[in-house]
């Protein structure tokens, strides 16, 4: 957004501030868990602080960026998942996976929905891994590809955002609502704005842990579905059109919501507009201007034990609920890690750097952390010589 | 005589007259109904075979039916007994071949397929076609000690080294269930091919091969692509997938003793090709195709000589040093037996650029098939004694289990397991659809594209009127005896008249079955009856679901209020109970080379399992007949539908028939 917008947007919250302020002094206190959040297994308990800070954090410092030069189909990667040995890559032209030392590359020659791959998730069970396309979702297992659309399947929509494996589902996030398909029993259901609290059936990522799939719906923010019960709710920006949080920690900073992970206990929400964390009790939001996150617009969030990762459109961070570690290219190629509590700290320089700032996804393998971004993808690890207790500058490059 | 009215010699002869006109009458009017109904203008056939025969029991049924065991699988325990899967005596055979006698008769369920046991010998696993399950039987006390439930019609087995994890072929739901025996649970599902059938372990290492039995879905018009399923025991996972070009009907399997080759009986359909080609005796050959363990490479070799097919090779097994293979041959009464040397030293030789053409040289076999061992009638299962000297065949027609001498080749004579020696009117049907001697040069039996009764899930270009014109699905045999009239166009208003003379005419190419034997073959037909039907279940989201598509099936208004005429309803044209009306309708989906437009509205009992879809099998799924091939609502008014309402309807109709047990 521009200056002269964002200006123009100030002024307009500024004369309706005391609306919404009307409207929102009726609602309950937002401390208070309501009867579905009671219903989460874990999370009411949990602390806003979420995890205890290590003696000595390890920085990822040593970084490694394959793109076409490498073997890659395109470096254009919107998308990186580890699993079952192999680390899978969705590109805009194939998906791709490493393997014995070198990229495997699937495309539509081989079965492949569709060339634009968007999401991955893999099986733990079996192994198969399955991926969104812009034109179907497809299965790739042990080398055959099964493709499912709208035409030859009950898939919802053909433009799969997001994937999620649940058991013997698998959850597609598409651009007309969430398909959900029992591999075993050969059936697919629909969920839409017809039979969830779906504000906006347009659909941008799934997450499945512990028992409850969280669904992305870009301008509909997050919808929660219980296992157990079969049972969802959704969460809602309580500034609802607003742009910016008028109220802090009163619920999700934003309804355009990008990204969604579970873990310990802890919903992330990623939105164009900020970060979101919700404990089962209490919301908090986080800004770049009041954390370490690099930008608001953030693409994807996913959760390693307490950490949650946040790539954005400046860059890549990781929180554990105490220390911000921010890492980001510079114009040089060289790296920028900047690590902080609560104050501005200024940013060290690493010679290896992640691939580029405008960062899709990441997962992780072990210990290593794999970065999808819009010019290649990068592999990662800490030398164990740089910590936050103690940091120095990494000289070494893979 | 005193007290009984004396019968006037005029009344007399009028009641004869009468007699004789009513008789004649008679015969003359069931003579017309049997024309008419059987479509053909033979007058003997009788009442029995279309109304009585076929599905009857009980006491007056057995002047006429019979129980049969027909051994299917046989396993050998290293003590010597041999152990015989019965798969319609609903039990595990347990038989002493010194003896030449039945031991003991374990009760296993409804429809027994494959035996297998631990290496001690202490254990079998028996599977269950029909109860889609696995029963575990003590062999010291000869009884069933649990059942683990896995998926749908399992067939072939394999235990993992450490003999902890056991690997199920569904053919059903086209998955692998992975079985943790220690605790007794299906524990993984990992997706196979079409059909999965038959599964072995490699001797050397964690391999275990799961040999599908059906094409994979391709494109229409495209040859059949079968799978071979590897899957890595110690990590549970499938490893590679082989693909079979060209072939099919792969029912057979065996690893060589050195771990380096599995053997796969194959049949390979010439479905492309006008039906014209059985004249030339090139309409399916059938072969073995070698897998090369380690590259993935496959050789296909055939077993057919010139002029003579060997149809429906069934099993093979190897004998103890891996140097003679023996294949089954279910539909020509013959084991080949095949010099594993000398055909492994030939697809060695093979360049890749001559693998397609070797894979349809007739004169090859010569190379390698060393001798033809005549058989009774339909051997399918095989097994080698522990010593290696006898090859056990399960003739599965004769209720019997032949005896042969691996080194001489020579019969041993037989283990009768006990059945009726009467042949029932159904069982000579039988006999006769697994046989192909009622073909031109041995080239097929009913069973070749249909096993079981059901289909081969290819498209035919059948008629002898050009190629790529009127291609035609083939359907399942199963539940058709009440569904006139048959084949797609119609034209045969009973199975008489479809498996009569005509079809001899132009499609055995050989002489016609007698009226007895037709009359048999149509009473076997319509014995057949569908599995299970997996995806029918009382309860659950399944159910829920197909609540909702059935009233999408019967609905009588679009969404947005219109009436649907009547004539436009899912359920006018399918109504319940095998959801066909009998009649010829032109839906809009004939092709510019099919010659009618109008085809028999088909059966939609367990629809899920007898894809592809269509008269010329052009859906791959059920999900296309109205996303692409019903762009004007003429299939019925469905364009208006939700993708939800539309995969209600869908479960729906792969709900419908059979359910389980």
């Amino acid at each position: 957004m521009t200056d002269q917008g964002r200006g123009y947007a100030y002024g307009v919250i500024g004369v309706s501030a005391l609306v919404v302020a009307g409207v929102l002094a009726g609602r309950p206190a937002v401390d208070e868990p309501d009867a579905a959040a009671s219903r989460r297994p874990v999370g009411v308990e949990t602390p806003v602080v979420a995890a205890p800070v290590p003696a000595a954090r390890v920085i990822v410092d040593r970084w490694r960026t394959f793109t076409e030069r490498d073997g890659l189909p395109s470096s254009k990667v919107f998308t990186v998942r580890a699993g079952d040995g192999r680390v899978w890559v969705g590109t805009d032209r194939g998906a791709s996976y490493w393997e014995n030392d070198r990229w495997h590359t699937v495309d539509t020659s081989d079965g492949l929905a569709h060339r634009v791959v968007l999401a991955i998730d893999v099986d733990p069970r079996t192994g198969d891994v399955w991926l969104g396309t812009l034109a179907g979702l497809s299965r790739w297992s042990a080398g055959r590809i099964d493709s499912f659309d709208q035409f030859n399947s009950g898939l919802v929509n053909d433009v799969v955002y997001g994937v999620a494996v649940e058991g013997a589902r698998v959850w597609a996030a598409t651009a007309a609502g969430v398909s959900r398909y029992d591999v075993t029993a050969r059936h697919w259901e629909i969920f839409t704005e017809q039979n969830a609290p779906m504000h906006e059936p347009w659909t941008y990522g799934v997450h499945a842990a512990d028992g409850l799939v969280y669904i992305a719906a870009w301008g509909g923010g997050v919808l929660e579905y219980d296992l157990a019960t079969d049972q969802w709710r959704d969460y809602r920006d309580p500034d609802e059109e607003m742009e910016i949080d008028l109220f802090p920690d009163d619920g999700l900073v934003h309804d355009v919501t990008t990204g969604v992970a579970y873990g310990s206990g802890v919903l992330w929400v990623g939105t164009y507009f900020g970060l979101s964390r919700y404990d089962g009790l209490r919301w908090s939001g986080y800004f770049d201007h009041d954390s370490g996150l690099p930008s608001n617009f953030i693409n994807a969030v996913r959760v390693r034990g307490t950490q949650v990762w946040i790539c954005t459109d400046a860059g890549l961070a990781e929180f554990d609920g105490e220390v911000w570690v921010s890492y980001a290219r510079r114009d040089d190629g060289r790296g920028s890690v900047t690590v902080r509590r609560e104050a501005d700290a200024p940013a060290r320089t690493t010679p290896s750097a992640i691939a580029h700032n405008y960062v899709l996804g990441v997962d992780f393998a072990g210990d290593t952390v794999w970065v999808a971004t819009a010019d290649g993808v990068s592999r990662g690890h800490a030398s164990g010589a740089t910590t936050v207790a103690h940091f120095t500058t990494s000289t070494g490059n893979e | 005589m005193r007290g009984v009215p004396r019968m006037s010699g005029r009344a007399m002869s009028v009641m004869a007259l009468v007699g004789i006109v009513g008789v004649a009458a008679g015969h003359r009017g069931l003579s017309h109904h049997a024309r008419k109904m059987s479509g053909t203008e033979v007058a003997s056939i009788n009442c029995i075979p279309c109304h009585v025969l076929p599905r009857v029991s009980g006491p007056l049924a057995s002047l006429w039916n019979a129980e049969y065991a027909s051994p299917l699988r046989l396993a050998v325990v290293p003590d010597g007994t041999l152990l015989v899967t019965a798969e319609e005596g609903g039990a595990l055979f347990v038989v002493d071949p010194e003896r030449r006698a039945v031991l003991d008769q374990i009760a296993v369920g409804g429809q027994p397929h494959s035996v297998i046991t631990d290496a001690r010998g202490r254990t079998a696993y028996v599977t269950d076609r029909w109860g889609n399950r696995v029963s575990v039987i003590d062999l010291a006390t000869r009884t069933r000690v649990s059942t683990i439930p896995v998926g749908a019609q399992p067939g072939g087995m394999s235990l993992d080294a450490s003999e902890r994890t056991l690997f199920v072929a569904n053919s059903g739901t086209n998955d692998i269930s992975v079985v943790d025996l220690p605790s007794g649970r299906a524990v993984q599902r990992l997706p196979a091919g079409s059909h999965p059938y038959s599964v072995r372990g490699s001797p050397i290492d964690e391999t275990i091969v799961v040999l599908n039995r059906l094409t994979s879905p391709v494109e229409h018009r495209a040859p059949p692509v079968t799978e071979v399923t590897l899957v890595d025991a110690a990590t549970r996972r499938v490893v590679r997938r082989v693909r079979l070009d060209a072939a099919h009907m792969a029912e057979g399997l065996a690893v060589t003793p050195d771990g380096a080759t599995a053997l796969l009986t194959i049949a390979r359909p010439k479905n492309l090709l006008p039906a014209t080609q059985i004249a030339r005796g090139w309409m399916i050959t059938y072969g073995v195709a070698l897998l090369d363990m380690t590259s993935g490479r496959v050789v296909q070799l055939l077993l057919d000589d010139v002029n003579q097919s060997y149809a429906d090779p069934y099993d093979v097994v190897l004998s103890p040093d891996g140097r003679r293979a023996f294949v089954s041959h279910a539909g020509a009464d013959v084991v080949s037996v095949i010099d594993v040397p000398a055909l492994r030293a030939l697809a060695a030789a093979i360049p890749d650029d001559s693998l397609a053409r070797y894979a349809n040289d007739l004169s090859a076999s010569r190379q390698y098939v060393v001798a033809r061992i005549p058989t009774g009638p339909n051997p399918m299962g095989l097994a080698v004694s522990a010593d290696g000297g006898t090859l056990y065949v399960a003739e599965r027609v004769a209720d019997q289990i032949r005896m042969i001498d691996v080194a001489t080749g020579r019969d041993r004579g037989v283990i009768p397991l006990g059945s009726p020696q009467r042949e029932s009117f159904v069982r000579r049907g039988e006999r006769l659809f697994n046989s192909a001697g009622h073909t031109a040069q041995g080239q097929f039996s009913c069973r070749s594209c249909h096993p079981e009764g059901h289909t081969d899930a290819l498209n035919y270009d059948l008629e002898p009127d050009g190629l790529g014109r009127n291609i035609v699905n083939n359907i399942s045999l199963r539940e058709l005896s009440t569904t006139a009239p048959y084949k797609w166009t119609g034209k045969n208003v009973s199975l008489y008249r479809q498996c009569g003379f005509r079809f001899a005419k132009w499609l055995t190419r050989t002489a016609p079955y007698s009226q007895r034997d037709l009359q048999a073959l149509v009473a076997y037909i319509m014995s057949l009856e569908h599995m299970p039907n997996p995806y029918a279940t009382a309860d659950g989201p399944l159910a829920v679901a197909a609540e909702r598509g059935r009233t999408i099936f019967e609905r009588a208004a679009t969404n947005d209020g219109r009436t649907i005429d009547e004539r436009d309803r899912c359920v006018t044209c399918h109504p319940p109970p095998l959801f066909t009306d009998g009649r010829m309708a032109d839906v809009g989906t004939g092709a510019d080379t099919d010659t009618q437009h109008e085809f028999d509205t088909p059966v939609l009992t367990n629809l899920a399992g007898s894809g592809p879809y269509l008269h010329d099998g052009r859906a791959n799924s059920l999900e296309e007949l109205w996303t692409r091939f019903n762009p004007d609502d003429r299939h019925g008014v469905a364009n208006d539908l939700t993708k939800a309402q539309l995969n209600d309807l869908v479960v729906y109709l792969m709900t419908l028939g059979g359910a389980r047990d």
